[in-house]
């Protein structure tokens, strides 16, 4: 029975811990241990994305040394977050010789939600179920960062009564990008415009994605123009039974 | 720090409907062809890390190259000058230009090919402020330069206007009466800056490749105005970055694999040209520009070095699809000559802080990595631009968030605060959570002012009454879950590292490595290569003849054709024979004859193209019609086969008619070059 320490996020943590919460259910059905270290909060993104290193360095290091407690695989159910622990950190921590090693050994740790299911746990039919069309969104950094798309698809497809149509332009940013979305709201906000427009091409109700701030940001966006769309995270639409 | 003045100019490219269609249109034909593109080679990814390591090590070594280059360049009879900076470089031209006496016309007068080295500079500006008449001849450079703009994308300089504008341009700038037909346009064009080569005085045009081991520069264009400018005046000037290494031919190959597809979705450039000599009579000169290459070289931002300009990252990019070239300005609201994502790398990496705030335009999506064909990892450097990796004062990737608005590196700030200090972070969840409550009780999403920036397009959520850290409770459970473990149906086992980059990277389908073997006379193969030839040529609308007796096959397409003088290689048909069937015809240069004859020393079969001599303009560029005559032998599988035919001599690969597509991405033929191009392949065993 192998034991995870589950990084929930800090965006999921606040806003949706529902997520968070059917993550852990998944993972105790398929008879894996969660551990939630209780010391966790951001994993430092948007200062690195902002060029504040040494702030982002500062949270890593917390991170790391929080982790470092634990053992087991790292799960986190947001491709941009698994992104900046398993690529960021290497860049933050570039020639030190302390902290990039320890960097590397903790990046190694870590799974995105999905890919954990699929590539680690071998598994992908949760036998959920759905009623009705599903369209997903790829996260930026769960396809690109991390090349993990084939997982979500092939749990998406063993879901019971529904429908996975695909999203035009798919592999388009929703326009979140983290600071920029305050940074430069005018260009955030054309992304997001076209994004709702490709959803309501599928006519499909639901939009599933793997990433917190991808959700709140599109389901914010929808919100906004008044749609009755919803944005749900992958965990919760696989933690949907009969 | 504020970036009002940017955010300003972001706003007027997202109102502008005109713009917005060109953009769109740009973005999503350039996208689609070059997918198709890639598809003719099925080994890409591999190629793209070979070319990543080939421009790795040329950067890495750059001082060894440029010597070797230099002195290859220097024996070859090329005049090589080094400039620091702009000034030097433009000092440079304008002591070229001033040292000639005899001009064809009472002031200098110099045609233009395309360099963005030559924007950089700001060079036309410079030559124009001494009375000098410079003329840019790429379509899209000639109407951005009437317009009195900058090239708003660095492969598509036209790429933000549409035909109606152009038209209106053309009207009032050249006096042709109101058209939007593209090709009128186009051909209108051609007659006025035809007449601009043939009085040129100087000829200026950029370098694609530099090639260390042969001092050949490599020019790339499907216009013809390139092969035009560097052959056609008494002097050419060649403006190069010094980073535009390759070490050798079989290096400059890979390339030529990877940036025409990148760049504009084709297989190959109509004109690759390989330049290694002066032209008879003519003086050649290249002008290696430093102007903070080396400054970046010894910074975190050496990657950016590597790029070889094909523009994939701009059409790739969904910030320079909402923004165009124009938009990328610096605090001195001049616009960046390197615009997209490597713009917003190099802009900042060359001029420093006034264009810092470039780099935090972008959601770090890595569209652009994913299009780079020599896979620079622009996310990363974008990273490092906007932690100070281009601050002179710094010069090193440190904590600055540069170009960062004062309020969001405050918020920032206090989150890592937080951040690091669990009990204040749930303290602060809860104090969010009640502010939020009560500023909005009754709904769960709220909307904040647009100043906030978030406010701008979205709600945001309230913070949840009662965060995960306080819902979780640890829970052991059941020995064996109730889905097992090890689902049978799954056929994914693959851990992440094995599935991620470069698993596809030993595609069995591969055949780049294949040489055929001229000496094994193998029928079959060489029969396979024709048709393929054949079939390559004819989709770029250019036609195949086979014959046995390629003067009478000539002749009788000149007599079909009421053609009754041509301009003639020497040496490519039996005169004797031709003149017989009342061809007239000149080995002497005639700017009135329509059509020319060649002889090709190669032929490439995967994308149809002739490799023949540069230095015959009368014959393959100046006519309407170009004919060509290639044995059935000679035709070899692809590029890296005829390279050794180069040698040092000039030549080019020619692959199809003239073309552009600088008006709305319509692709017109015959620019500046042949409108047709027909080959006669001579499958007699003569010679």
């Amino acid at each position: 029975m192998p034991t995870i320490q589950l990084f929930v996020t800090c965006l999921t943590d606040s806003f949706f811990p529902q997520t968070g919460e059917a993550v852990v259910e998944i993972l105790n059905r398929l008879g894996v241990r969660v551990e939630f270290p209780a010391d966790q909060a951001c994993c430092g993104q948007p200062q690195f994305n902002a060029g504040l290193r040494s702030d982002a360095r500062q949270i890593a290091k917390h991170t790391i040394q929080l982790f470092e407690q634990t053992s087991g695989d790292i799960v986190t159910p947001s491709g941009s977050c698994a992104h900046h622990f398993r690529h960021n950190l290497l860049e933050l921590f570039e020639g030190d010789q302390e902290w990039h090693p320890r960097a590397e050994a903790f990046g190694k740790r870590v799974f995105e939600f999905t890919e954990y299911l699929v590539d680690q746990l071998n598994v992908t039919d949760l036998d959920a179920h759905w009623d009705g069309l599903l369209t997903y969104h790829p996260s930026c950094h769960t396809l690109r960062g991390l090349n993990v798309d084939r997982q979500p698809r092939a749990l998406l497809q063993n879901v019971k009564g529904a429908t996975l149509v695909e999203l035009p332009n798919a592999q388009e940013c929703c326009g979140f990008g983290g600071v920029m979305s305050v940074e430069h709201p005018e260009l955030s906000a054309e992304w997001l415009k076209r994004k709702i427009s490709n959803l309501e091409a599928t006519n499909a109700p639901t939009l599933v994605v793997t990433d917190a701030g991808c959700l709140m940001h599109i389901l914010g966006g929808l919100k906004r123009q008044g749609k009755k769309q919803k944005v749900v995270h992958i965990a919760e639409i696989l933690n949907r039974r009969l | 720090m504020s970036n009002a003045s940017f955010r300003a100019r972001i706003r007027q490219s997202i109102e502008n409907e005109t713009l917005q269609t060109a953009l769109d249109n740009n973005s999503e034909r350039r996208l689609r062809g070059k997918a198709t593109a890639f598809e003719s080679i099925p080994d890409w990814r591999e190629r793209r890390q070979r070319a990543h390591s080939v421009r790795a090590d040329v950067v890495e070594r750059l001082d060894e190259y440029l010597d070797r280059f230099i002195a290859n360049a220097q024996t070859n009879g090329i005049t090589i000058h080094r400039a620091k900076d702009a000034q030097e470089a433009i000092h440079i031209v304008l002591d070229i230009t001033q040292s000639i006496t005899n001009y064809q016309s009472p002031s200098p007068l110099i045609a233009k090919s395309k360099s963005m080295v030559s924007e950089e500079i700001s060079l036309n500006h410079a030559l124009e402020e001494h009375g000098i008449d410079v003329v840019e001849t790429d379509l899209g450079e000639y109407i951005v330069q009437l317009r009195k703009e900058r090239p708003s994308h660095i492969i598509t300089p036209a790429a933000h206007l549409k035909k109606e504008q152009v038209a209106q341009l053309f009207h009032e700038k050249l006096g042709i009466p109101y058209t939007e037909d593209i090709p009128t346009l186009t051909a209108t064009a051609r007659k006025v800056l035809r007449q601009v080569f043939l009085t040129a005085d100087i000829g200026i045009s950029g370098v694609n490749f530099g090639v260390a081991e042969t001092g050949g520069i490599c020019i790339v264009t499907n216009e013809g105005n390139g092969r035009m400018v560097t052959t056609l005046p008494k002097t050419h000037i060649a403006l190069m970055g010094i980073e535009r290494l390759v070490p050798n031919l079989d290096d400059l190959a890979l390339m030529l694999s990877l940036l025409p597809r990148s760049a504009t979705g084709q297989k190959i450039t109509v004109y690759t040209q390989l330049i290694h000599t002066p032209m008879p009579g003519q003086e050649r000169h290249i002008i290696l520009l430093d102007n903070g290459r080396n400054k970046i070289r010894n910074s975190p931002l050496k990657e950016s070095l590597y790029c070889i300009r094909c523009g994939a990252c701009l059409n790739a990019c969904p910030v320079f699809r909402e923004l165009s070239g124009h938009a990328y300005i610096g605090r001195d609201l001049s616009i960046a000559p390197y615009p997209g994502p490597i713009g917003s790398v190099i802009s900042p990496g060359l001029f420093g802080e006034n264009y810092f705030q470039l780099a935090q335009a972008s959601s770090l999506c890595g569209a652009c990595k994913e299009a780079c064909p020599v896979d620079i990892d622009l996310p990363k450097l974008l990273t490092r631009v906007r932690a100070g990796a281009a601050d002179d004062a710094k010069r090193k990737a440190d904590e600055d968030g540069k170009g960062l608005t004062w309020s969001t590196r405050f918020f920032l700030r206090i989150f890592t605060r937080l951040s690091t200090q669990p009990k204040l972070f749930a303290l602060s969840q809860k104090l969010a959570s009640l502010g939020t409550h009560l500023l909005s009780p009754r709904s769960a999403w709220m909307r904040l002012p647009a100043f906030t920036g978030w406010g701008y397009s979205k709600d945001l959520p309230r913070f949840a009454g009662k965060t995960f850290r306080e819902r979780f409770k640890p829970k052991t459970p059941a020995t064996s879950g109730d889905v097992a473990l090890h689902n049978p149906d799954s056929n994914v086992s693959r851990r992440w590292n094995a599935a991620s980059e470069g698993a596809a990277l030993h595609n069995p389908d591969s055949n780049v490595s294949r040489r055929w073997n001229a000496a094994s006379g193998d029928v079959a193969l060489r029969e396979y290569l024709v048709q393929q030839f054949t079939g390559e040529l004819a989709a770029l609308s250019g036609n195949v003849y086979r014959t046995q007796n390629p003067t009478r096959a000539v002749a009788e397409y000149l007599l079909a054709n009421h053609v009754l003088k041509i301009y003639l290689q020497p040496g490519v048909l039996d005169e004797t024979q031709l003149t017989d069937t009342g061809i007239d015809y000149t080995h002497d240069p005639d700017p009135t004859l329509t059509v020319g004859v060649t002889k090709a020393w190669a032929g490439l079969a995967d994308t149809g193209s002739v490799l023949e001599a540069d230095g015959e303009l009368f014959g393959s560029l100046l006519p309407e019609v170009h004919l060509v005559i290639l044995k059935s032998k000679d035709i070899l599988p692809s590029l890296p086969d005829s390279m050794s035919l180069v040698k040092n001599q000039n030549a080019v690969f020619i692959t199809g008619p003239s073309r552009t597509a600088d008006i709305e991405m319509t692709l017109t033929i015959g620019v500046h070059g042949p409108r047709e191009i027909h080959v006669f392949v001579d499958d007699s065993n003569s010679g």
